[in-house]
């Protein structure tokens, strides 16, 4: 059983499942993995096509996970995250555990990747399962 | 004999005579001076005149030394004493000091620069004339038995008492004079060049020297002791000295050529790069002498093809351009103190080596040319790599990737048994794929069509023309062609009718595609608003690079308003 780090904003029903924001620029991705997330754990609370708005979303809806893509057309992702984290630190609430993902192989991303606090997920194997076992073996 | 050569033996006569008969008169007066230091002073501002009327023509020194030359007998004649003659000679004798700071100031130009300069100048003649102009006129001469009588112009003037203030006047304004002409001669030195210097340095060591005594005199003309003595001796020797200064100044040219005759000797073994602009500066004892070298249209690089950008004369620097059968060959910049003669001269006798270092020059200025855009070609195909690894990624991956999530999603409910679901998730599955594989199929497209290796150029050209959004005429034969010409062909009429379309704002495009002998010409031409430069947009440039790498040449012509053409040279080899 899973339980919720903070309360959900906005008066939305809690139910066991954990809420997330989407962040991809690219639209049909994003639609197709809110349609597998939503039916498999997840409760899919706003999607971003952009870092900024990703980081502004993040703090209106304080969504417990954020699945970020790494190339946005404004900011990449780790800078995003670093901004999330940041912001977090500032309300001293706990944050949402990102994770990052990419279509690219995670060794294109060299040091910045395996330096990075945040988990990894590529693309070619997203779905409810996966992501959830990366986010309880992170616990 | 020219009509120059002439005046300037006119110039010698009348000095001979003039000089002559002043010394007869002061020999028939037994006037106690050296008539023959006398006679070689004013003689030598004769000879003077002649060689700059001569070798300068235009240039006022000539005339300037002719009326030294005739001031400085002046007194001779004053033992005549004449009363029509007597004011005249006087007045020319009191211009004399005028006369020789007029000339000390204008060497060698001729001309007086600052306006220090020219109220020195006419100091320097106003105030001994003018203040013995008036001793001449007011002075009694009635109770002179000696005197002739002067004309009595103003009857009424005699005035003993003014006509001895005024020639006091004329003897002691060598004190004001002589430092101001000492200021002029300081701020002179200090802005002139090293050339400028050493051309007036021998006169003025002179000429200050001289206005020394000068300055000195007046302390010395009250009573005759040996300090007045030893003044009037040093001015004495002095004198002789300023004529022959010029003298040896206007001849040094002469002598400045004979210097070539040296370089035409080093000359005669090879020459290192850059080891010429050694021997010129040598040569025309100006150490801050280059050299430079044309390259195209108005492009001047150095000895190395290092790029320079021209510069128009100015007061510190001067351009001399060296041509050869009306094609520029060099250029020399140079102290603007150097006579232009000597310097035409230099440059004259180091031809063959100006020739050798231009074509070295050239070279290396088309070897960096070369570096540079073989550079600008790699960085380029790099840049394609990362556009095209972008467009994979951003392209048709992100499709395949949204595709895979769309067939979890069927495969997820099918297995919850919405057969209806999973139907309509297939169906748009299969358009994803379907744009997925357009946009591969645009994407090779773009990295090189196989329909221009498969039917040539005529076909692919029609397809480039066909995908743009305003009428373009194509008229391109079947012909074949080697296959690098074929691409780069195709690549100019892809590039040029992307900046159609990006720039051009034309109605209507035009594209001619055909062969003359091992040429291949094309064309692409529009009505748009024109204005395109190679130097300044990127994608020019890059068509230009490609096309000059594979032998061939580009020309745009693009004038504002009157659209552009581009037209593309390019070696097509044997019909393969």
């Amino acid at each position: 059983m899973l339980t919720l780090k903070t309360p959900a904003p906005n008066g939305v029903t809690m139910t066991g499942m954990r809420s997330l924001l989407i962040v991809d620029d690219h639209v049909g991705f994003r639609s197709w993995a809110r349609e597998v997330l939503a039916h498999e754990g997840f409760r899919v609370v706003g999607e971003a096509g952009d870092g900024r708005t990703a980081i502004r979303l993040a703090e209106e809806l304080q969504p417990e996970v954020v699945l970020l893509d790494i190339q946005l057309p404004d900011l990449d992702g780790f800078a995003v995250a670093e901004q999330m984290s940041l912001q977090v630190a500032d309300q001293k609430s706990a944050g949402p555990e990102v994770v990052l993902t990419s279509g690219r192989a995670p060794e294109d991303f060299g040091r910045r990747l395996t330096d990075s606090p945040h988990g990894f997920l590529a693309k070619d194997h997203l779905s409810g399962s996966s992501l959830q076992a990366l986010l309880e073996a992170r616990r | 004999m020219t009509r120059r050569r002439c005046l300037a033996l006119g110039v010698v006569v009348l000095g001979l005579a003039w000089g002559l008969s002043a010394e007869a008169v002061s020999i028939s007066h037994r006037v106690e001076e050296n008539h023959f230091l006398d006679f070689a002073t004013g003689i030598g501002f004769f000879l003077g005149g002649a060689i700059a009327i001569d070798r300068r023509p235009g240039n006022r020194l000539g005339p300037l030394m002719v009326l030294n030359g005739l001031a400085w007998f002046c007194g001779n004649y004053l033992n005549v004493r004449n009363g029509w003659t007597q004011p005249v000679l006087h007045l020319g004798e009191a211009a004399q000091a005028g006369l020789l700071a007029h000339l000390v100031m204008a060497y060698p130009s001729g001309r007086l620069t600052t306006r220090f300069e020219r109220f020195v100048c006419g100091a320097a003649y106003v105030v001994p004339v003018g203040a013995m102009a008036l001793s001449v006129l007011t002075q009694d001469t009635s109770r002179c038995q000696a005197c002739p009588p002067t004309p009595s112009l103003f009857p009424n003037l005699p005035h003993a008492e003014l006509a001895h203030r005024s020639f006091l006047v004329y003897d002691r304004s060598a004190l004001v004079l002589v430092p101001l002409f000492f200021l002029v001669l300081w701020l002179r030195w200090r802005r002139s060049s090293l050339a400028a210097r050493r051309e007036l340095a021998p006169l003025w060591v002179v000429a200050a020297l001289l206005a020394a005594a000068f300055g000195l005199s007046p302390f010395a003309s009250e009573e005759q002791n040996s300090f007045g003595y030893l003044m009037w001796e040093l001015r004495a020797v002095l004198q002789i000295a300023v004529p022959w200064v010029f003298v040896y100044g206007l001849l040094s040219t002469r002598l400045a050529q004979s210097a070539i005759g040296g370089l035409v000797v080093d000359l005669q073994s090879p020459v290192a790069p850059g080891q010429l602009r050694v021997l010129l500066a040598r040569t025309l004892a100006d150490p801050s002498v280059e050299v430079v070298y044309p390259i195209g249209d108005d492009r001047w690089v150095d000895a190395e093809g290092r790029p320079l950008r021209a510069s128009a004369d100015d007061e510190r620097r001067r351009t001399t351009k060296v041509e050869r059968d009306g094609h520029p060959l060099a250029a020399l910049i140079h102290d603007p103190a150097l006579d232009p003669d000597l310097v035409r001269a230099t440059a004259a006798a180091a031809g063959m080596a100006l020739e050798n270092e231009r074509l070295h020059a050239e070279l290396r200025a088309q070897l960096g040319e070369v570096r540079a855009s073989r550079e600008r070609i790699v960085r380029a195909g790099d840049e394609e790599r990362r556009r095209v690894e972008r467009d994979l990624h951003d392209g048709a991956q992100q499709r395949l990737l949204a595709l895979s999530l769309a067939l979890h999603s069927a495969r997820r409910q099918l297995g919850n048994g919405e057969l209806s679901l999973a139907g309509q998730t297939l169906d748009r599955s299969g358009q994803e794929l379907t744009c997925a594989i357009d946009e591969l199929r645009e994407l090779a497209r773009g990295i090189h069509p196989t329909i221009l290796t498969d039917a040539g150029l005529a076909p692919a050209v029609a397809m480039a023309a066909g995908r743009m959004s305003i009428p373009v005429d194509v008229a391109v034969t079947d012909e074949r062609y080697s296959p690098t010409a074929e691409a780069t062909a195709y690549f100019v009429v892809s590039e040029a009718l992307a900046n159609v379309t990006k720039h051009a704002a034309a109605n209507r495009a035009g594209v001619s595609v055909g062969r003359e002998g091992a040429v291949l010409h094309v064309e692409v031409c529009d009505d748009g608003r024109g204005g395109a430069d190679p130097a300044r947009g990127s994608g020019l440039a890059g068509l230009e690079d490609r096309v000059t790498a594979v032998g061939g040449t580009l020309e745009v012509d693009s004038t504002p308003g009157a659209g552009t053409v581009v037209r593309v040279d390019l070696p097509c080899g044997d019909v393969s």
